[in-house]
């Protein structure tokens, strides 16, 4: 298992920054009422970015990549029964 | 198979297995900062003028300058791992220092903006003053916003002790290309201590801002 290219860390790391310029930017920005849903999308693109490359994701194997999804998937079951919850009593 | 064969499909082995487990324990982390973003979410969709009242009151460039810390380290975390597992061990090195120094420089200015905080009267439990109709709201805010930021700060804490540790590892020859998986599972850490944050930051400092 090599691990990937210089060039590759070096460029999320450029990604990373310039969504956190954008984040930043878009927030001064009225989108009437979109505002909340740019911010949470692009923390979703570096939250993704930094998993795939900074934590190898893109090179593990299929267990390890189950793994890393579980988590995710029982944390929308977690929120989602919430919500049905929350909805429900107000 | 020869001897050096199997010893490294055993090594190989192991890197698996230890990815594979810290990714479990990770699972657990994610549940846990879980139920702390939809505590978030639940009382922000009850008292949304109060959220984007008090999230102005929280310091937008000392988070800002933050984020851009934590991403950074993150980067000298991968690179490190990656130097390392390449054989350029001392490089290595030098990329797991600056790791931890800008961890601990977000934890600097993470103080600093608490004792912001404090003498602006936002601390819950100690003087919180809000002159204002939704001063409820904005209370839970600033609770919401000092568990999350504190457990955040709790787990940089260990991720920055747990380098430490690879780092005197790396002093003593413990580790080196070929037995790098203690080094890999750290790093797997300190990363998703760094994706906690990137929700934290737009939900905490960004809420309204137009």
């Amino acid at each position: 298992m090599t691990p990937a290219s210089l060039r590759t860390y070096i460029g999320t790391w450029i990604a990373l920054m310039v969504l956190l310029a954008l984040t930043l930017g878009s927030s001064f920005v009225p989108l009437h009422g979109f505002n909340t849903t740019v911010n949470v999308a692009i923390a979703l693109v570096k939250a993704t970015l930094v998993a795939v490359v900074f934590m190898r994701l893109r090179t593990s194997s299929a267990l390890v990549r189950l793994a890393a999804l579980a988590g995710v998937m029982w944390l929308l079951i977690l929120i989602g029964l919430s919500f049905t919850d929350l909805l429900i009593r107000y | 198979m020869t001897a050096p064969a199997i010893a490294a499909a055993a090594k190989a082995e192991e890197r698996e297995t230890a990815t594979l487990g810290m990714w479990v324990f990770l699972a657990t982390e994610v549940l846990f900062f879980g139920v702390l973003f939809f505590g978030y979410i639940a009382t922000r969709l009850r008292y949304p003028e109060a959220f984007a009242l008090a999230s102005r009151h929280t310091d937008l460039t000392l988070g800002t300058i933050n984020t851009g810390v934590l991403l950074t380290s993150s980067l000298a975390m991968a690179l490190a791992v990656r130097s390392v597992a390449l054989r350029a061990v001392r490089v290595g090195a030098w990329l797991l220092i600056a790791t931890v120094a800008l961890g601990v420089t977000f934890l600097v200015l993470k103080s600093v903006e608490y004792v912001h905080d404090y003498r602006e009267q936002l601390v819950p439990w100690l003087n919180f003053t809000f002159s204002h109709a939704e001063r409820a709201g904005a209370q839970l805010f600033f609770y919401l916003y000092f568990v999350m930021t504190g457990a955040h700060e709790v787990h940089l804490i260990v991720g920055i002790g747990l380098v430490t540790v690879m780092l005197t590892r790396i002093w003593r020859r413990r580790i080196e290309a070929a037995s790098v998986a203690p080094l890999e599972v750290t790093a797997l850490y300190w990363h998703l201590v760094d994706i906690i944050w990137i929700f934290l930051y737009p939900l905490l400092y960004l809420v309204s801002r137009t």
